[in-house]
């Protein structure tokens, strides 16, 4: 098998990870909590809209952004390509690595079948890392695998060219250029920048805090759009899912923010960010709290209007620390 | 960790994790410590919401944090990488 000199990392999120990883291999130095702050990706969107079958909530902003905002702030270039034909996309990322080009492609989760099952669910916004090929099958890299791992290559196809919301169309990157002299200080101060903008100052009514409180709102309300118990209890049990399973990062992603925070404190030599990264790590326990509050009611069909108020409760409570702390993080750095 | 340390240690995690969930016909030794916890074929029949309850068992009992899901997906794999997890998390303290 051809293989690609690469290393191999797991990674807190599949995006994140992967673009620390092809960044680390491209030589520049830089940990996936950075990549992640950086990109100013920490998020709340309570979002219903056609595309949903049923209202649900972002925790982070929308795939891709991690890479551009990255490099927008840090002027790392990255190559993007996707394609309308499975045999152009196919015949495209074998060439790349064939010239020994580690390169990410966006693909439906599901289809990750060195992964235990149960593990495994329709979501067309995973990415991984080809690192390699023989005549049967792809060499992965995937940040939510402890190490590389064989995909036949039709079914790696058949990942990268599903159908559907989000639908990868055989979408890759890799980077292409990185600046020999990246002002990492100033891209963390642009990250939580853009992190506190998104959180308390955007103006759209569903977003950031705003959209916290809208959820707290309504979730009082879902026994009215559920069709039955049964259906309300795996709704709720989702909001543990989402919070927790898809897109990984644990607690909303307030853990791996926090961890931005404490390496930022080191490297602008300002204690505050410490403080702040330990808030927010008390943050990210009181959103898992939420998660294990949603997936005990869910599971013992305890759905009461108390208990979801008593959700709402809990909701409205992360909004309110929340709206705090982004305040105070955005005067830190105004 | 001395041999009969970890598998006291094993013994702990077996027990908090029957008492957090509330299984009482399943006893400690019943649960092998290499089995996924969350294979089908498990005794223990566990879930995925039955994961974040085990999350936040196992880092109140034991004073830890399990702070992504990725993380939480290796360590919850069976009973031997939560003590592994553990014993490390005791020589990083």
């Amino acid at each position: 098998m051809k293989e690609i000199n690469f290393e191999h990392k797991m990674g807190a999120h599949c995006e994140s990870g992967t673009v620390t990883a092809l960044l680390n291999h491209k030589g520049l130095e830089i940990s996936e909590p950075m990549v992640f702050g950086i990109s100013g990706n920490i998020f709340f969107g309570y979002m219903e809209s056609s595309n949903f079958s049923f209202p649900t909530f972002i925790v982070r902003n929308k795939p891709g952004s991690i890479r551009k905002n990255f490099g927008k702030y840090t002027g790392v270039k990255f190559h993007t390509k996707s394609f309308k034909s499975k045999e152009k996309g196919e015949a495209y990322l074998n060439n790349l690595i064939n010239n020994d080009i580690p390169t990410a492609a966006q693909v439906d989760f599901y289809y990750m079948d060195y992964l235990p099952e149960w593990q495994r669910v329709h979501i067309n916004v995973h990415f991984v890392t080809l690192i390699g090929k023989n005549e049967t099958d792809y060499l992965v890299s995937d940040s939510y695998f402890p190490k590389k791992a064989k995909i036949d290559i039709n079914r790696m196809t058949k990942a990268r060219f599903v159908n559907g919301f989000m639908a990868p169309k055989g979408f890759l990157f890799y980077p292409e250029y990185i600046p020999g002299n990246i002002d990492l200080n100033k891209a963390i101060i642009k990250g939580i920048k853009k992190s506190a903008y998104n959180m308390i100052k955007i103006p759209i009514p569903f977003l950031g805090i705003k959209g916290m409180r809208k959820f707290a709102r309504k979730v009082v309300d879902w026994p009215k759009i559920t069709r039955d118990i049964d259906h309300l209890s795996h709704e709720i049990m989702k909001i543990t899912l989402l919070l927790e399973d898809q897109g990984t990062g644990g607690a909303g992603y307030r853990y791996l923010f926090a961890t931005f925070l404490q390496e930022a404190s080191e490297k602008l030599n300002d204690g505050s960010f410490k403080d702040m990264s330990k808030r927010m790590m008390e943050i990210g326990d009181n959103w898992r709290n939420i998660s294990y509050f949603a997936a005990k009611i869910g599971k013992n069909r305890d759905l009461g209007p108390e208990r979801l108020k008593e959700l709402s409760n809990m909701i409205n409570d992360r909004a309110d620390e929340e709206q705090i702390f982004f305040t105070d993080l955005y005067k830190l750095v105004k | 960790m001395t041999e009969v340390e970890i598998a006291k240690l094993k013994t702990e995690i077996k027990e908090v994790i029957l008492k957090s969930l509330n299984i009482t016909d399943i006893k400690p030794g019943d649960i092998e410590n290499s089995a996924p916890l969350f294979a089908k074929d498990n005794i223990l029949g566990l879930d995925s919401i039955d994961a974040i309850e085990l999350i936040m068992t196992i880092q109140k009992h034991f004073n830890v944090r399990i702070a992504d899901q990725n993380l939480a997906r290796h360590v919850l794999e069976s009973i031997d990488t939560i003590a592994e997890f553990l014993i490390k998390e005791r020589e990083n303290k």
